[in-house]
């Protein structure tokens, strides 16, 4: 499964990350597609989908998926962007089911397809994204001078 | 070391108040409350394992009355707060008080509990004063064994005074 | 085991009994609430719903620096502050590229196996309780306070360390530490036979773990299970053979299976995984070497103290790291570890500029919660709570 592999079987641009792990990018619209040939190449294990958002891209969420292979032994990262909707890869790999419902709840990507797309992490009501890059951190000041009174009996 | 907040409020002596046998019941009373705190099991993360430790075999929360952690809250009289209570969690924590009977004391263990810890964010609520009322405040992250039996001996000295919710 | 109702047809939904266990359980190992459905006793589907302990940490390790989200990385799998701090410190020295010293990589290797030590006897004492035996509870608690103490003296606290840093490690071991430790591990072996003797031939154990909470390989591979779950149902994977991280190429240790995939095979993988462990730990203290425990490249690892009096530079590379933090070079890294629970990665992404891009953890409890249905399914409630605990969830790396 190599880069030219990738490049010349598929149309897919492999890419070169630190840590050696075989990075394909693959177009929104193929995602499907391409993951469902990394599955049936022996990469059916499937460990991760996480999310990295770039607001400065239009196309601003990044989607990964991490797959392994025992055969192969190694990893092999599918990644994407998307400004919003995406395949769900849970008919390929039913372990996908709560990662994609916490990829919608923290980042407000939408997966096509999947069975139960809610919130997973935080309440139901809750109003936005919170892990959007533009979306505040929501700490609290701490105001070391208000003092507080306190009705003690000591 | 550890800090308290909240007065000393009126409660229900059992309509025993007057007189020196009233007097004497009432200490009675709050001398058996003072040692016979039993806590609900209400441990939320990391500062839960260490509750654990407290209660287990080196520590041994047991010989200063907490001889069981009651499940059920309606067979409880202290809710320890060990952990960060995060949005989803904060209704839960208030129906476990609510559940609880008469009178109730609330640990806050651990920073998380106390101010929101080092999780100032949108998840977790900045203290779990703001959901229920708070008899101590133990800070740590998590706090040694001996921290959690300090505040517990300082809330059982308050309570044998007459301190109750 | 009783065959589950066709509930396919309304009446016979129309019977089932849906009640809620949790999130506030003694029993459910953290805040998980399960919904179950029941047909007497028996369960005909278990729905987890979890996010009761989401902390938004991705969030904030990335809101701050690099050197805040160390702190942070202890209270996600809060068994196993130790792991998690390798883990991270992996990924972040990949982007970075420099060279531990091997005194560092044998002591990160021991810390994370006194860890892996720690966090099974944690979940040897809390199985048993969950299933009546307080007695075992009490033993491993009192065990676990011999290894506490030991990280207490190296590094000033009992549970949340960050010792173990990018660029290796925050100190070097006290002196005597090593000798102390090992007087711990020599005497751990007969304190685990302490508890099999309790449990492996105890046949009220068996009957509740024996059978109960069946996970074939096919199923456990499909969920993305990882770590002694997998294991237990026969799958030959633990990363420390498979992608030897942090020197373990170098140590003699083998990797327990199982092949009935119940909650018993659970129990004996992580037994026998303990003693392992042990084993790990004597080797590693027996080969660790001398010299320095932090690398030399200053832009990871502030100066020790007593450069301070010969070189400028020193000084300012202290100030600049605690000040602004790390500063990796852009790129992205994953490099997993195997935790007590499974396969463990941080998933970072820097941009040259000192803040995180982005800070994502693979956490192994997230994927193994996910196979608890199939598990579940058509087993007794009093033998849910055998095969929760035998999954070992840490809510803290589920939710986040």
């Amino acid at each position: 499964m190599t880069g030219v592999w990738w490049q010349q079987v598929m149309g897919a641009e492999s890419v070169a990350t630190r840590d050696g792990m075989p990075s394909v990018r693959v177009p929104a619209e193929r995602w499907l597609e391409l993951a469902n040939a990394a599955a049936n190449a022996g990469y059916a294990r499937f460990l991760d989908l996480t999310v990295v958002d770039e607001p400065s891209d239009p196309a601003r969420f990044q989607v990964l998926l991490t797959l392994y292979s025992f055969a192969a032994r190694g990893w092999l990262r599918l990644r994407t962007r998307t400004p919003g909707p995406l395949a769900s890869v849970t008919s390929l790999f039913a372990a996908a089911n709560w990662y994609e419902r916490e990829a919608f709840d923290l980042f407000g990507v939408h997966f096509d397809g999947h069975p139960d797309l809610t919130r997973i992490l935080l309440p139901d009501d809750y109003p936005s994204h919170p892990l959007r890059a533009d979306h505040p951190l929501g700490d609290e000041p701490i105001d070391f001078t208000v003092t507080r009174e306190v009705d003690s009996q000591w | 070391m550890a800090m308290t907040h909240g007065g000393n409020q009126a409660g229900s002596h059992g309509g025993v108040k007057d007189g020196a046998a009233g007097w004497l019941l009432s200490r009675v009373q709050d001398w058996s409350r003072e040692n016979s705190l039993w806590p609900a099991t209400f441990g939320l993360a990391c500062c839960a394992i260490e509750m654990m430790a407290t209660a287990a075999g080196r520590f041994d929360l047991a010989r200063f009355g907490s001889e069981l952690f009651r499940a059920s809250p309606r067979q409880a009289d202290l809710m320890i707060v060990s952990g960060r209570v995060a949005l989803k969690m904060a209704p839960v924590v208030r129906e476990i008080y609510d559940q609880m009977p008469e009178p109730k004391w609330v640990i806050a263990m651990g920073d998380c509990a106390a101010c929101g810890g080092i999780f100032n964010n949108y998840a977790i609520v900045q203290g779990v004063d703001r959901i229920v009322p708070v008899d101590m405040y133990i800070p740590g992250c998590p706090p040694r064994p001996e921290a959690l039996i300090d505040g517990i001996l300082k809330l059982q000295e308050r309570i044998g005074k007459g301190h109750r919710r | 085991m009783v065959e589950a109702p066709d509930t396919s047809q309304p009446e016979a939904r129309r019977e089932l009994l849906r009640i809620n266990l949790g999130p506030q359980h003694p029993s459910t190992h953290g805040v998980l609430r399960l919904e179950l459905e029941l047909d007497g006793e028996t369960i005909v589907s278990c729905r987890p719903i979890i996010g009761y302990l989401h902390t938004g940490i991705e969030k904030s390790m990335a809101a701050r620096s690099w050197l805040h989200a160390i702190a942070m990385t202890d209270r996600l799998d809060y068994l196993n502050p130790l792991g998690n701090n390798l883990a991270f410190a992996l990924a972040v020295e990949k982007l970075f590229d420099c060279v531990i010293p091997e005194r560092a990589v044998i002591a990160r290797l021991l810390l994370a196996e006194l860890t892996r030590i720690n966090s099974h006897l944690v979940w040897v004492g809390t199985n048993a309780l969950d299933l009546g035996a307080l007695s075992v509870f009490l033993y491993t608690f009192r065990e676990r306070e011999l290894l506490l103490d030991l990280f207490e003296e190296m590094s000033g606290a009992r549970m949340m360390t960050s010792f173990i840093r990018p660029g290796g490690l925050a100190a070097d071991l006290p002196d005597g530490w090593m000798q102390r430790c090992k007087q711990v591990l020599d005497a751990l072996p007969k304190y685990v036979d302490e508890y099999e003797a309790l449990l492996t031939r105890n046949p009220l154990f068996r009957e509740r773990t024996i059978g109960v909470g069946k996970l074939s390989a096919g199923d456990a591979i499909a969920a993305g299970v990882s770590g002694p779950l997998l294991r237990a149902s026969g799958i030959a994977h633990d990363l420390r053979k498979a992608h030897p991280y942090c020197g373990y190429e170098q140590f003699e240790f083998r990797v327990p299976t199982a092949t009935a995939g119940d909650c018993y095979a659970r129990y004996e993988v992580r037994m026998a995984e303990l003693r392992e462990s042990i084993d790990l730990c004597q080797q590693a203290l027996a080969r660790m070497p001398g010299g320095p425990v932090r690398t030399p490249d200053r832009k990871v690892m502030p100066p020790l103290r007593e450069e301070f009096q010969q070189s400028m530079e020193a000084l300012i590379h202290h100030f600049k790291h605690y000040t602004e933090g790390l500063r990796p070079p852009a790129g992205e890294a994953y490099v997993p570890v195997e935790s007590p629970r499974g396969e463990l990665g941080f998933y970072v992404v820097s941009d040259g500029t000192g803040r995180p891009v982005r800070i994502h953890e693979r956490a192994p409890s997230f994927a193994n919660l996910q196979a608890l249905p199939a598990m579940a399914k058509g087993m007794l409630i009093a033998d849910l709570i055998a095969i929760i605990s035998t999954v070992d969830p840490v809510l803290g790396e589920v939710d986040r």
